[in-house]
């Protein structure tokens, strides 16, 4: 039975590679015009169900029905031709060609059967551009335009295709907060124009400011479908997890806390770049004992270079940091662990693990003397393993033995391996840098658990964040950087999101 | 747990062999075309090595230097660089014990073989400390300068050997020979081979050990599949990657010692038929292991050797080895690329 609204149904699909289920059972039904979205966990089984609709996997049970046909998507010319559009999450664009080229990239508007029509290119990008007033200039270089309108030109690019149904996996992923405003109107108009728009994310907000309809999807299977309008975000979260989840923080009515003696002083901070540009400017903070200190702020503002001054990855020109009353500002990054510095890094997979080296050997990288993981030089292959299966446990790292190659995780599974190794130490200061960037709810749930469990320890833990809600679940004080400067410290019973929101785009009256 | 291991290994072991077997199949293909006697051709090319001591002792004597450039490659791309400099390495290695040797002939053995020894691996690990250090302290292309100073170190040995230290008294490019007091003893029980293939399996083992088994080893593979990760858990990842260079160095000059001490007894300027790069193919197709390597290298010094044997028994040339070798690295790579698509 196909109602006749259904653009695309899927009935009972599952797929396997080898002995590993990726998709148990799976129905969806996307009717026409509406937008869709597939909402579940790190490691559920979205992708998965996205490269089937792709045709890059091939389902190993289950139909799928387009147009209430039957249809075998053989790869991914097949489900272009079939009107199936896909935007990646990691892009496909030629940085050094026009939009108008990357739209028409392998398919050239021909002049005589050979030469390309580089006029009637732009010509059709241009009236494409309009129709769904994307804002971009056909004859711009991709490679100067920002990751918002790369997106923007994937998007073009099914759309030149006449995709009736658009898919876009995880397409917040890699956008600023703004940019994800902006992305919310696109589709907003692509609806309006009657283009069907399956939308694949983990972020509560965006489902409730984007979706029609929502469909869960949990370990493999499709659990729940309900209008976007008749759910809350908690009932998303519970069908996604299997269970309540509170991803409150502390809150802003709590007990007031008490902290100790300053752990991490900043006294004048100042760093430039080879070009003179400042890149931190003159910034002085502290955190103390048992506190969480948020710095809040627009990515790109000055806060990798702070957490990079405060590691000891990058040097600063001007100013001083002091641990603990000691002064670090030339220690190295061994010296200030053994001062007492934990640092979970921003980015995961640049600075936070080696992908190809296992979960066992990441997680010992920095503690093989505190864990007491080698007899003289020779490395104790047994006690490496158990320490490993001790914190995989200890951490909830799902899908992984000691010897996993630690890429084959999970986002939300690789930041449990960071947090472990980090946390072992048990810091007298944690530097956290977006600790739970592209992590589920269950995951994030877990992380924000165990940085306020380090804060009631008595430990000092600096958050940088872009993400506010985080900010405002786990921080005693907050700050704000702007362009390199730290605006204004402060206390979290004072905050509110639109002062906050206001310093972040730099509004001085704010921080006067 | 070991059964897991054990099943990973034997599935890690699973591609080289098979790609090495199909090789051999699509060789047999040629050969079949050549020659009216192929299976002959090919009993000889892989099984003449062992038909007397005297075949078995050359094709030992190919494997030593094959397998100690494959240890010192390991290093350096574990190390996260792409050393091509074997070849010069060993040439270093190889013209500085000669220079020792011939030198200082009058020297007591106890002194002048470690002299040697040491004064070769030294030279050798200096050819890979300075792209390690133009690499870390300047980014400098370590491809670049490791084939530019395999150029200068062959040129330099080649200007040694035909004006400084040439035997007049024989025919080609050689230096004099390096007193017999300082050369190695045959391994026991093959007259004509080299112990150096005893000192090369035991760096084989060594290396397993410091790299998989040492904490040092671990921070020099963190340095290589992710330097900006290294830092951020304080390894001293520059230095690791150093060190990891001089060593590499040190086991071609190694090579080039062992060879001129064990093998050749004197330097001759064409006494390397590609050592450097065969060595290099064979840490690769060992997927940078150095127990693999060691099975490569050995695979390969068969096929080097042996080739002579079939040359002469058959009318297939030699350079079906080159042939072969180009198929094994198109089949090792052909595969890799299909396993990206898949996944």
């Amino acid at each position: 039975m196909t109602n006749a609204d259904d653009i695309l149904k899927l009935s009972a699909i599952a797929k396997t590679f080898g002995d590993k289920v990726a998709l148990k059972h799976v129905d969806l039904d996307v009717r026409r015009g509406e937008v869709h979205v597939i909402c579940g966990e790190n490691g559920a089984g979205k992708s998965t169900l996205m490269n089937i609709l792709a045709g890059i996997h091939q389902p190993t049970s289950g139909t799928i029905d387009l147009n209430g046909k039957t249809v075998a998507i053989a790869d991914p010319i097949e489900a272009s031709r079939l009107g199936i559009g896909m935007v990646h999450q990691h892009f496909a664009l030629v940085p050094s060609m026009t939009v108008a080229e990357n739209v028409f990239l392998g398919r050239h508007i021909r002049k005589w059967g050979f030469f390309s029509d580089k006029a009637a290119m732009v010509a059709r990008t241009r009236d494409l551009i309009a129709r769904y007033c994307f804002g971009l200039d056909p004859e711009a270089v991709v490679g100067t335009l920002s990751v918002g309108q790369r997106q923007r030109v994937e998007i073009l690019k099914a759309l030149a295709f006449d995709a009736k149904l658009l898919i876009l996996d995880e397409p917040t992923a890699v956008l600023t907060p703004p940019e994800v405003d902006e992305l919310i109107e696109v589709i907003a108009g692509l609806r309006a124009l009657g283009r069907t728009v399956l939308f694949i994310t983990h972020k509560l907000r965006e489902v409730k400011a984007v979706s029609d309809r929502v469909t869960v999807i949990r370990h493999g299977e499709s659990i729940s479908t309900h209008a976007t309008g008749a759910v809350s975000e908690a009932d998303i979260a519970r069908d996604m997890v299997g269970r309540n989840v509170f991803l409150v923080g502390r809150g802003k009515n709590q007990a007031p806390r008490t902290f100790g003696a300053p752990v991490l002083k900043l006294n004048r901070v100042s760093m430039t770049n080879a070009a003179g540009r400042l890149l931190l400017d003159n910034i002085s903070l502290d955190v103390c004992e048992g506190e969480i200190m948020g710095i809040a702020g627009v990515d790109g503002n000055g806060q990798t270079e702070l957490s990079e001054a405060i590691a000891g990855l990058m040097d600063i020109q001007a100013g001083s940091i002091e641990l603990r009353g000691r002064t670090i500002t030339e220690a190295s990054v061994p010296d200030r662990q053994r001062a007492g510095m934990g640092f979970v890094p921003e980015d995961r997979l640049d600075r936070g693990l080696s992908k190809t080296m296992s979960v066992a050997e990441n997680l010992a990288a920095s503690n093989y003397r505190r864990a007491h993981l080698k007899r003289g030089f020779y490395v104790d292959q047994d006690r490496i393993e158990a320490f490993a299966a001790e914190k995989i446990k200890e951490f909830d790292v799902r899908g992984a033995i000691p010897d996993t190659p630690v890429g084959t995780l999970s986002g939300g599974n690789m930041q449990k391996v960071v947090i472990a190794r980090e946390l072992n130490r048990d810091p007298d200061l944690l530097l956290v840098s977006q600790p739970t960037r592209g992590l589920d709810v269950g995951a994030s749930e877990f992380i924000y658990a165990r940085i306020m469990a380090a804060a009631d320890r008595g430990r000092a833990v600096l958050l940088i964040s872009s993400e506010l809600s985080e900010i405002f679940a786990l921080s005693d004080r907050i700050g704000v950087m702007y362009s390199g400067q730290l605006l204004r410290i402060i206390d979290r019973k004072d905050a509110d999101e639109v002062t906050i929101g206001a310093l972040m785009n730099g509004s001085l009256e704010a921080a006067a | 747990m070991i059964a897991t291991r054990l099943k990973n290994s034997a599935r890690a072991m699973y591609a080289p062999v098979a790609a090495i077997l199909l090789t051999l199949a699509l060789g047999f293909l040629l050969v079949m075309a050549i020659t009216d006697d192929p299976v002959r051709a090919y009993r000889d090319l892989l099984f003449a090595n062992f038909d007397s001591l005297g075949n078995f002792a050359l094709f030992l004597n190919r494997a030593t230097p094959l397998t100690l450039i494959a240890l010192g490659v390991i290093f350096s791309f574990r190390a996260g660089i792409f050393n091509v400099g074997g070849e010069g390495q060993l040439y270093a290695g190889a013209i500085t014990a000669t220079v020792i040797g011939v030198t200082f002939a009058g020297l007591p053995a106890v002194v002048l073989l470690p002299l040697a020894l040491t004064g070769g691996i030294l030279a050798g690990a200096f050819l890979g400390w300075i792209p390690g250090v133009l690499k870390v302290r300047f980014a400098v292309d370590e491809v670049v300068t490791t084939l530019m100073l395999n150029i200068i170190v062959l040129l330099f040995t080649s200007y040694l050997s035909n004006q400084v230290i040439r035997d007049t008294k024989s025919y080609g490019a050689v230096s004099e020979m390096v007193p017999d007091k300082i050369w190695l003893p045959a391994l026991p029980g093959v007259p004509g081979a080299t112990s150096g293939i005893v000192v090369a399996v035991l760096l084989a083992i060594a290396t397993w050990v410091v790299l998989f088994r040492t904490e040092w080893g671990a921070q020099l593979r963190a340095s290589g599949t992710n330097l900006r990760f290294a830092k951020a858990v304080g390894i001293p990842a520059d230095r690791r990657i150093i060190v990891a260079m001089l060593i590499a160095g040190g086991f071609g000059g190694l090579a080039g010692v062992l060879y001129v001490l064990g093998i050749g007894h004197r330097f001759e300027q064409n006494f390397s038929p590609e050592y450097g790069l065969v060595g290099l193919t064979c840490a690769l197709l060992a997927r940078i292991h150095p127990i693999g390597a060691l099975a490569t290298a050995i695979f390969y010094a068969m096929m080097i050797n042996g080739s002579a044997y079939m040359q002469i028994s058959t009318d297939v040339p030699r350079s079906l080895v080159d042939l072969l070798t180009g198929l094994l690295v198109l089949l090792m790579t052909a595969r890799l690329a299909t396993n990206k698509a898949r996944s």
